[in-house]
């Protein structure tokens, strides 16, 4: 019966499957039995980007800030779930395979990695080969993924100044660092320097490494909440003495997690590192400082 | 962060990238930027209870769940006049009672302030001159 007779499908392998950015790729498109009918061929490379986005309503309306009046302590926020994941696929190249009088039976592509390619990773970006094939008949669609890796010379890191997230800022946080940019499951050896401006009750400092993913879709509304991790929190000193004039130099080491996903910035979403420090007074009434300093992580050598 | 190395003349530009939600301000509803828009407190709150505001309130959902959502915004409008109404009357209260009272409390304070920090309060003051 021809209705049922399938089109065989195709296969789309890339090698090699794990490149870094400004190298050569190549995708071999295999068809089990050569397709017929075919008006077109193409291959478009690109990745498929992941972010978040909301999808309920807009954000700031006069009804969602219902939700935050005081008469509506105790209930259940209706905000909830109003946030969502999703993918985008952001072409970058289009391939035409050639068609020999309406039949297909395969092809090849070549495609360089460009050097702004964000690196792969299931939290922001997955890169592929993607076949389509126009035809009289049901459409063929293929993929081929494969894993761009991104090593210390593919990005320039630019320091940024480190942020002071909590805190009165008696005790100045500063986060040393040799270097910016480390590779996934590499120790980072730094110090933290306290200095204090008046005299402080003891203090107990921990520190540990986190990502985020920033969401800036193009069209559809980004998510404030955003996918993240973060490291365990490593203890690295109790009762520190904090007294006005005498800083105080806390070295730390903190393990990278192998398989780590680089920094990256894509056209929907960002993937920001950092390392956070935390500074609790022996004396509760003085609170915490707390700072956060961007740093780089790459996975290849 | 991260700046992209200088392009191979030969790669594609990168594509441009999207907006955050800080880049973008605030997210409302055209109806609703209008009414916010209004430099007279009577015209604000008459504006948030005209229909179109209401309705508004369910833009950016997607189909269907939009039209569910005006259809229940039709059946509670006569409840959100009221909230609106009752808003109004307590703002109105606030001023008549509540606010002479601060004014009158903190007269010492503005008036060391206006003899100790002229520029201070000059900036101030035209600061909420410009609100209203």
């Amino acid at each position: 019966m021809r209705l049922f007779k399938s089109s065989g499908g195709a296969q789309v392998s890339v090698t090699p499957e794990v490149v870094r950015p400004r190298q050569t790729v190549t995708a071999t498109v295999i068809a089990a039995k050569a397709i017929d009918k075919v008006s077109a061929a193409t291959v478009e490379w690109g990745y498929t980007n992941f972010y978040r986005y909301r999808w309920a309503g807009r954000a700031d309306s006069a009804a969602v800030q219902m939700n935050d009046s005081w008469w509506m302590i105790g209930e259940v926020g209706t905000d909830a779930g109003s946030e969502k994941d999703t993918e985008d696929w952001v072409g970058v190249t289009k391939v035409e395979l050639p068609v020999a009088g309406g039949e297909f039976s395969g092809g090849s592509s070549s495609f360089t990695v460009p050097s702004w390619a964000p690196g792969s990773s299931e939290v922001i970006a997955r890169w592929s080969a993607r076949l389509t094939i126009e035809r009289g008949g049901r459409d063929v669609d293929a993929r081929g993924d494969f894993a761009v890796v991104i090593g210390s010379d593919n990005i320039q890191v630019t320091d940024e100044p480190q942020q002071r997230t909590g805190g009165d800022g008696e005790t100045d946080v500063d986060i040393v660092l040799p270097s910016l940019t480390y590779r996934a499951g590499e120790t980072i050896y730094g110090s933290i320097v306290l200095t204090p401006h008046a005299d402080m009750s003891d203090g107990e400092i921990v520190i540990y490494w986190g990502h985020r993913l920033i969401s800036h879709p193009l069209v559809r509304t980004p998510a404030i909440g955003g996918g993240g991790k973060s490291g365990p929190t490593i203890k690295l000193g109790k009762g520190i003495p904090l007294r006005s004039g005498t800083p105080v130099t806390v070295p730390f080491a903190v393990p990278l997690p192998e398989d780590a996903p680089p920094t990256a910035e894509a056209v929907h979403s960002s993937l920001v590192w950092f390392l956070q420090a935390t500074l609790h007074y022996s004396k509760w009434t003085q609170g915490i400082e707390q700072v956060r300093r961007r740093i780089a992580v790459v996975n290849a050598q | 962060m991260t700046a992209v190395p200088p392009l191979d003349p030969n790669e594609p530009p990168p594509p441009q990238r999207g907006l955050t939600r800080e880049e973008r301000g605030r997210d409302v509803s055209e109806a609703q930027a209008e009414a916010e828009a209004e430099t007279s407190k009577v015209k604000q709150y008459l504006g948030a209870m005209s229909p179109k505001f209401v309705l508004s309130q369910a833009d950016g959902y997607p189909v269907v769940i939009k039209q569910f959502l005006q259809f229940c915004l039709i059946l509670i409008y006569p409840a959100w006049v009221f909230g609106v109404l009752v808003g109004a009357a307590i703002h109105l209260l606030f001023y008549v009672t509540i606010y002479p009272v601060l004014w009158l409390l903190f007269w010492p304070v503005r008036a060391w302030q206006k003899k100790n920090n002229p520029e201070e309060y000059e900036a101030t003051r035209q600061k909420y001159a410009k609100k209203k």
